[in-house]
């Protein structure tokens, strides 16, 4: 199990309009790599290109070294839920998932253990038509681990689901990449992938951003600041700026130090003899992080227009 | 990823869905249900008083006949000095038959205007050669075996053909005949067919006459009509006048098979008409789900070559129509056959048909083959559009229009619109041959002809749909 995804300059035009312009990373097996971006970044589209069903006007997406129009059994090798919706409603459960295994070859049984796998046992002989939108992605998701590939592609895969949905799938997709499987999961939401995601790949408007680790990037969005809450704050914002911080305010007894470290503004407080009630260096969320990022990119894409 | 395991996925995604067994079984009903109104709603006026030959069949056996009794074997010899133009089918000849009895057996040798020597037996050609009047013409009987030669000279012969005629009982008649089909006069307009018949009459003249064996010393004229014909006003005598035994026969009519142009087995399979108004939709659909739904994404995603997925699906949607259609077209020919009989369409003009007979046959199982055609065309058409819709329209509209417009149109609009439409295809379910005289234009192409013009349009719409389906992203 150490098949990865690999993209390499991808480059995909509809019309007039580029959904992906000139992409690269890999999605390596043992880890859930988190897919993220605003929508129309291009990330379904890279998906689609990965399962053979868009072609790509240049580069390449290969599965395991392979491109995979080339597959003879792609369920062994990739799994994917593109879309839940993807369900004629006058089909049962369990019908769905017996043509998809029937077309690669795959042991009926392999059905009820992933409908099992999933929680629709018991629903297995009801019409897809009456499965709510969680439901579907679960039976997506069923679909997709029919074959038990080494590699999984989820896009959106938390829309529609219910709390307890949500804590259930991220076990799912961090158990697949604990067994070795590359893990692939689309987001338009960055804080979906908080504590799931080991790795990241930002893109906004078909164009790599960033592609990091998870700790890399929030260790960068964090700046070094530190936190202080107190009810002098005067006396407290020239202590540490004569010691050398920058300060902010950011509430009526609330500061933001950045270029201290939190010993050393620990240290000129209670050298001044200011008392504060809380002393915290900050921890940046991912959705912060994100912002940051898609923000530049942002700006950046406008001024490339300019001359 | 094989063809086989493809088979197997779709057969499931077909049989999976309630609502599309239940189209295929209404599908079977409907067609025989409408097979039934179809063969409840016609009657036939068609001439009672037909002859009919010695197969049971209806034949025509007019002619005017100058012959004498002649037993066990002998030859009759004749120069059929010349021959009137009065049509390109006339005959002048000679013939042995038993009796003088409309329908009975004969074997026949003659002269036509068309120029061709044309040996005839029991109402079918046995041979057919070039030449014309003036012509000597022999014809020999030894036992059952009957012989016919021709001469330009009267003492170099060529033999035309032969045949054993064990129904020829020993004493027959043998003698000189003339014979000249009716013009026939087609008008078609606005759902009906009207034939006009003009009656002409042959005339030829007949000289040095020999007859060897043991026959009678004297020469009978007969004239072998169709009762009523005579009421319809000949344009001029028939007859003989002899003159120092050079014989001047005249004759009106025609001898040869003469089935109705109606044809009771495609009457009992026109329900087809009902089954494709359900399998053509359910053809299309099997097919443009997957693109409504997004499900053709989960099923290339499966499947990444993608002609295979096509294949499948037709090979499954066009073996499951065929199996309905036989099955229904089974179902349609044996409950329709006694209908028709009530309603006129009886012997002798109309034997009872049999599966036994290769074109019955043929007919009942190009029933099936024409709804499995459509069935193709429809899931070739809902490839190349991936909507449910156009597809549907477009195949339904090009199969029924033509059928309407084509019974109004004249005789050559209406056969070039059924060889260039999926209309044509109506000809397959047609178990006589193509005809002119009917209303239903598909009559008028052979079922050969209608299966390639279907065949073409299925297999342009799969080849057409599986280039689409490889070059498109989804």
């Amino acid at each position: 199990m150490s098949t990865s995804i690999e993209v390499r300059d991808l480059r995909k035009r509809y019309g007039t309009t580029t959904a992906v312009d000139g992409l690269s990373f890999t999605v390596a097996p043992g880890e859930v790599t988190g897919f993220v971006g605003p929508n129309g970044a291009g990330k379904s589209t890279t998906m689609r290109v990965i399962l053979g069903l868009d072609a790509p006007d240049t580069g390449h997406a290969h599965v395991g070294g392979r491109p995979y129009r080339a597959m003879r059994r792609p369920l062994a090798v990739v799994g994917a839920l593109l879309d839940a919706g993807a369900v004629h409603p006058g089909r049962r459960a369990k019908d769905h998932l017996l043509w998809l295994a029937q077309s690669n070859g795959i042991p009926a049984r392999r059905v009820g253990e992933v409908l099992e796998e999933v929680g629709l046992a018991s629903v297995a002989r009801r019409r897809a038509g009456g499965f709510s939108l969680g439901m579907r992605q679960r039976l997506g998701i069923a679909a997709a681990l029919l074959g038990d590939p080494p590699v999984l592609m989820f896009d959106e895969p938390v829309n529609g689901l219910d709390p307890e949905g949500i804590v259930w799938i991220r076990g799912l997709l961090r158990g697949l990449a604990a067994e070795g499987r590359a893990v692939l999961v689309s987001s338009h939401l960055m804080g979906e992938l908080e504590g799931t995601a080991d790795h990241l790949v930002v893109v906004g408007r078909g164009r790599l951003l960033v592609d990091t680790t998870v700790g890399d990037l929030l260790a960068a969005a964090s700046g070094g600041r530190v936190e202080v809450r107190t009810t002098r704050r005067t006396e407290a914002m020239t202590v540490l700026a004569n010691a050398g911080g920058t300060v902010a305010l950011t509430d009526t007894d609330a500061l933001t130090v950045t270029e201290l470290a939190a010993e050393d503004v620990a240290a000129a407080l209670t050298a001044a003899g200011v008392p504060f009630s809380q002393l915290s260096p900050h921890r940046a969320t991912l959705e912060e992080a994100y912002m940051e990022l898609t923000r530049e990119s942002v700006e950046f894409g406008a001024m490339e227009v300019l001359p | 990823m094989s063809l086989r395991h493809l088979l197997r996925a779709e057969w499931t995604k077909l049989r999976s869905v309630n609502r599309w067994v239940l189209a295929l079984a209404a599908a079977a009903v409907f067609t025989v249900a409408f097979s039934i109104l179809a063969s409840s709603g016609g009657s036939t006026d068609r001439q009672p008083n037909v002859a009919v030959g010695p197969g049971g069949k209806p034949v025509a056996d007019d002619f005017h006949f100058v012959h004498r009794t002649l037993t066990g074997d002998g030859s009759i010899v004749v120069r059929v000095a010349d021959q009137q133009n009065s049509h390109p089918q006339a005959m002048a000849g000679v013939m042995i038959k038993n009796g003088v009895t409309r329908g009975s057996s004969y074997v026949s040798i003659a002269v036509t205007p068309g120029g061709s020597v044309r040996m005839m037996a029991d109402f079918r050609d046995v041979e057919k050669r070039a030449g014309t009047a003036p012509r000597w013409l022999r014809l020999t009987r030894t036992g059952a075996h009957i012989a016919t030669y021709d001469s330009v000279d009267g003492s170099s012969w060529r033999e035309i053909g032969e045949v054993d005629l064990a129904a020829l009982p020993a004493t027959a008649e043998i003698g000189m005949y003339v014979s000249s089909p009716g013009e026939i006069r087609l008008e078609r307009s606005a759902g009906t067919t009207s034939v006009g018949e003009r009656l002409t009459t042959g005339r030829a003249t007949f000289a040095e006459v020999r007859v060897q064996g043991s026959a009678g010393s004297s020469w009978t004229s007969d004239d072998l009509i169709q009762p009523g014909l005579e009421r319809k006003g000949r344009p001029g005598p028939s007859g003989t006048t002899e003159a120092a035994g050079t014989f001047i026969l005249t004759g009106t009519g025609d001898i040869g098979l003469n089935e109705p142009p109606d044809d009771t087995v495609q009457i009992g399979l026109f329900g087809t008409l009902a089954g494709l108004l359900v399998l053509v939709p359910l053809a299309v659909v099997f097919v443009t789900s997957e693109y409504r739904r997004g499900m053709i994404r989960t099923t290339f995603a499966a499947a990444p070559a993608r002609t295979p997925v096509l294949v499948a699906k037709a090979v499954v949607m066009g073996g499951v129509t065929f199996v309905i259609g036989l099955a229904a077209a089974l179902v349609s020919f044996f409950v329709t056959q006694p209908i028709l009989r009530a309603h006129g369409f009886g012997p002798p003009m109309f034997p009872a048909p049999s599966l036994a007979e290769p074109r019955v046959l043929r007919a009942v199982i190009g029933a099936a083959v024409f709804l499995t055609l459509l069935s193709l065309l429809g899931v070739g058409a809902g490839a190349v559009t991936r909507r449910g819709a156009p597809a549907i329209a477009a195949v339904i509209t090009l199969t029924l229009v033509p059928m309407f417009v084509g019974s109004v149109v004249p005789a050559a609009a209406a056969r070039t619109l059924m060889l260039v439409t999926p209309a044509g295809g109506f000809a397959m379910q047609r178990a006589k041959p193509a005809t002119d005289w009917l209303v239903e234009p598909w009559a008028m192409i052979g079922p050969w002809a209608g299966l390639a013009v279907l065949g073409t349009y299925a297999a342009v719409a799969l080849l057409a749909g599986g280039w689409l389906m490889r070059r498109r992203d989804v």
